[in-house]
């Protein structure tokens, strides 16, 4: 029943995206002057559709109905109430019906919001953002309609795998798909505002406020997928570089670029063109995640089923939108009036330029080691993995310059501003940056040489971000997600230098020493749990004032044969002692790596910052002061 | 003119990238390959899933001619839906061997009562070690066995389709 | 004031080649550097020389019997059913490290018979073979 009613709400959906195609496109060459009643109709019809059509399957994965092919490979009626929900967009089909859900939630919430905007603009805007719709929609019914039916119904259901079963996995995929989706709003609109003529400032105070929803939601989907990676995957890390990371990366950096850029277009009046590609390119980001990560066309750790159609359809849309902005925006260029205006080189302008090179660059970086295996795959054949260590050669020297950027960047002002006077607070808060890293710096023998300036520099920004809060004149969210960064940059940096780790293959009783600790396996129980069973150490770490246990665990699943290792993570302020252990051959060894961590709580408390800093811009009205 | 110029660069560089990644969808992603092993080892032993009695490997062939070797599982998607070209392959009067891969054996007679049965035998691999005799990696692969050299003539990766039909049928009638 | 404005438009857009080309120039370079290729045990026994520096990635089977451990080190053999590489690894095994499956290690070559390795990958997935494995068994 509910797949039925999934099914042909999509095509309903379908042909409401089909006509309003046409009417915006024939309403925008006209010369009305009002929105026809009919749009905010269809386009509510069109939404309700969705939403019956996502609800549905939600519906069908609670009540374990097996007769839909997706519920009976995703689900089990085993599963918790809770991720039998989460299994809805847990997988290919569902996922993409989400991100159909959030596009027609957004432009019905966009259309609600811009009725002070043109009519042509407004028209032109539901256009392109039907155009997205429309593919999706058409993608979902050829290639991965999530309503097929399954006959005879199976009694149970396949999907119980265990390392997704996790809540930051659970609401991570939604959080991140509102950023993403966010994006074609902004993409929509700046062509439909190219085309129409109105860009300028009052147009980047409207848009701006989409810029930073869905920044706000692509940084904590960021987050919560890293979170997850270090809880639940047990490699004890949070970031790896791995493909599928990347694709959620790329789009946030370009977003950051046009979150600043577009502030310049509110108070200036320029940047105009600059605006608009990097609105194309945020949202062709989106999109290529998409493409990259559900074509299986990446190497990645994390396997998704594969299905050339799927990537090919997705390729084909994802270039038919790129080309159609591209040749919207060369034959619409002329209609940019870029009024002549001063430029200095220190400003706020210049700063806003710099911050932008910046991201680029890192964008750049990015985009070639996650799709350079690719390209080389298909001209020469060769099979190649571009590791870690390429991204850490060519990001972490350019911290430098951008970690003294940011320290002064942002408390320029516009057009033309002044070298001050020699200022004593500066020269204060270098010098105890210079000492708290002299403290720092003393504890260890690192001899990574670059890791001294960024100590420094790192420790610097952080304290100017912190004086920023009582002496800036910025805006508070401005501060918050600065600090927010500089906390971050600096967690980071102090992690990747103190961490340290062992690996050891351990018996019952055996002891190693590490850090001055004295870490002991003092026995493993075997019990069986419902599906699983479970193989739990117990692991005392001593050092000379004190000591604590640890107890990590090795879960062997049956149906299908699973295991996964849940890693025991102490968690202090000030570290993480991170224990994971593994089964071996049965001569009675396990593998064991023990990993000190500093500062890791940090890494996620300061992205919680950064994007609160965000959240605060979109909820107070008047933030104009900036 | 300088516009065009731009223009008409970004256009190629564009179409060079969509060849690329086109060409990238298409690079084989297979899970194995076909010269993994080509000869199998008749000595081993199994057990039927029907009846619990364990037999030899070799019994199960057919010394004059050669026969089809399915492996498959219950909670697997692809094999529920190649199954109808499996019923299709038996009504052809082929001899199926069927491996049942990690699986429980009351879902997978569930599966066979509900779907029908095209073996002629099912035998059981609970830990996926018979599969990998065969140099079987995941579910579902075919295999086409020579009864006579013991060699895999030919091998299926994942679900058979429509097109398959006639050439498994060809192959049989050639190393009858 | 005009010629202010072409000296600021001539001097962005050069600083925006010097970075761009500074920018290609250190991609170019780090790739070069810190790329793992992926070989095969046969690939290897068919290497003319070996570069000690270079760290590659070995796919293949690990080996039945072959994985002996001490409080230290595991060792074992990686297979393609034609060529054998013993492997020497100190560090954290993935879940699905077993004998009899697919694994890939990535390290620094000692000689043609003998791998550093200092990762092991696997998949999350177990009826997974990573795609890199079973192109390196195809091609022999």
């Amino acid at each position: 029943m509910s797949n039925y009613l999934g099914n042909y709400s999509l095509y309903i959906a379908l042909i409401a995206s089909v006509y309003l195609i046409f009417k915006s496109y024939l309403d925008a060459n006209s010369e009305n002057k009002y929105l026809d009643k009919n749009f905010i109709l269809i386009t509510s019809i069109q939404t309700i559709m969705i939403t019956v059509s996502f609800f549905s399957l939600v519906a069908a994965f609670v009540i374990s109905d097996f007769s839909n092919e997706t519920v009976f490979n995703n689900s089990h009626t085993l599963k918790p109430l809770f991720y039998k929900v989460s299994g809805t967009w847990g997988n290919h089909e569902g996922s993409l019906l989400l991100w159909l859900f959030v596009l027609s939630i957004f432009l019905f919430i966009f259309l609600l919001n811009s009725r002070s905007q043109d009519t042509k603009y407004k028209l032109l805007t539901i256009l392109f953002q039907q155009v997205i719709i429309s593919g999706f929609l058409v993608f979902i019914l050829l290639t991965s309609n999530p309503f097929k039916t399954l006959y005879p119904i199976p009694s149970e259901g396949l999907g119980l795998n265990p390392i997704l079963q996790d809540p930051a996995l659970a609401i991570h995929p939604p959080i991140l798909y509102l950023g993403y989706v966010g994006t074609s709003i902004i993409f929509s609109a700046s062509l439909a505002s190219m085309i129409s003529g109105n860009i300028g400032d009052k147009w980047a105070r409207h848009i701006k406020k989409w810029v930073l929803v869905s920044w706000v939601f692509l940084t904590i989907g960021i987050l919560l997928g890293s979170i997850w990676a270090y809880y639940e995957l047990g490699w004890g890390g949070f970031w790896f570089w791995d493909p599928v990371e990347n694709v959620s990366l790329m789009p946030w950096f370009c977003l950051t670029a046009l979150l600043h850029t577009v502030i310049v277009l509110q108070k200036r009046n320029s940047f105009k063109e600059w605006t608009i590609i990097l609105s194309i390119t945020t949202f062709s980001l989106s999109m290529s995640g998409t493409f990259l990560v559900r074509s299986g066309i990446l190497n990645s750790i994390h396997t998704f089923a594969n299905d050339p159609s799927r990537g090919l359809f997705i390729l084909s849309f994802l270039f038919i939108l790129i080309l159609m902005s591209i040749l919207i925006f060369f034959f619409n260029q002329n209609k940019i009036s870029n009024a002549a205006k001063e430029n200095f080189i220190l400003s706020k302008e210049t700063a806003i330029l710099v911050n932008n090179w910046f991201m680029m660059f890192f964008l750049s970086v990015v985009l070639v080691g996650t799709i350079y295996p690719i390209f080389l795959e298909v001209l020469n054949g060769s099979k190649i993995s571009v590791g870690p260590p390429f991204y850490h050669n060519l990001l972490i020297p350019f911290l430098i310059p951008f970690l003294i950027f940011m320290s002064f960047g942002p408390s320029l002002k516009w057009i033309k501003d002044k070298l001050k006077k020699f200022n004593y607070n500066i020269l204060i808060i270098f010098l105890v940056s210079l000492l708290i890293s002299y403290v720092i710096l003393t504890k260890t023998e690192n001899s990574f040489l670059l890791s001294i300036p960024l100590i420094v520099l790192s420790i610097y920004l952080l304290l100017v971000t912190i004086k920023d809060f009582f002496v800036s004149r910025s805006s508070i969210s401005q501060k918050i997600s600065h600090f927010g960064f500089s906390l971050l940059i600096t967690s980071i940096l102090l992690n990747g230098l103190f961490s340290n780790e062992f690996n050891s293959n351990m018996k019952v009783g055996d002891e190693r020493i590490f850090n001055e600790n004295v870490v002991k396996l003092k026995e493993v129980n075997v019990t069986d749990v419902d599906n699983y069973k479970s193989l739990k150490a117990s692991f005392e770490v001593t050092n000379k004032n004190s000591s604590f246990a640890l107890y990590p665990e090795v879960r062997i699943y049956q149906q299908p044969l699973t295991i996964t290792s849940e890693a025991d993570i102490k968690t202090t302020l000030f570290s993480d002692n991170f224990l994971v252990f593994n089964i071996l051959k049965d001569d009675g060894y396990y593998n064991v790596r023990y990993q000190y961590k500093p500062l890791m709580i940090w890494i996620w408390i300061s992205t919680i910052f950064i994007g609160f800093g965000g959240l605060l811009s979109v909820i107070r009205k008047n933030e104009q002061k900036y | 003119m300088s516009k065009n110029i731009k223009f008409l660069g970004l256009l190629l560089t564009l179409i060079i990238i969509f060849i690329i990644l086109l060409k990238g969808l298409n690079v084989s992603k297979d899970y194995s390959n076909e010269k993994l092993k080509s000869k199998i080892d008749f000595s081993l032993n199994a057990k039927k899933l029907f009846s619990d009695e364990i037999i030899n490997i070799s019994d199960l062939f057919d010394k004059n001619s050669s026969s089809v070797v399915n492996i498959w599982a219950s909670w697997c998607a692809p094999c529920r839906e190649e199954h109808q070209f499996l019923m299709k392959l038996k009504d052809m009067n082929i001899n199926i061997i069927g491996i049942n891969y990690k699986d429980s054996p009351k879902n997978a007679k569930i599966f066979l009562s509900s779907l029908g049965n095209p073996y002629s035998e099912v035998i059981i691999d609970n830990d996926g070690t018979k599969s990998i005799e065969f140099g079987a990696i995941g579910v579902p692969e075919t295999f086409i066995i020579s009864g006579k050299t013991n060699e895999i003539i030919k091998k299926y990766i994942g679900p058979l389709t429509r097109e398959n039909l006639i050439e498994i049928k060809n192959l049989l009638k050639k190393n009858a | 004031m005009y010629g202010k404005k072409v000296k600021f438009r001539a001097l962005f857009i050069f600083l925006i080649l010097i970075s761009l080309v500074l920018t290609i120039f250190l991609v170019v370079k780090s790739l070069e550097e810190n790329v793992v290729y992926f070989k095969s045990p046969t690939d290897i026994k068919n290497l003319n020389e070996i570069k000690n520096a270079q760290k590659i990635r070995v796919g293949g089977m690990v080996k039945k019997n072959s994985i002996k451990i001490n409080d230290k080190e595991i060792f074992f053999v990686i297979t393609d059913f034609k060529n054998e590489l013993l492997v020497n690894f100190n560090g954290s095994v993935p879940n699905l490290f077993e004998e009899g499956k697919g694994v890939v290690a990535e390290g620094f070559l000692k000689d043609k018979s003998f791998l550093n390795a200092d990762k092991i990958l696997a998949k999350h997935d177990e009826s997974y073979m990573p795609p890199e494995v079973s192109e390196a068994m195809k091609n022999n």
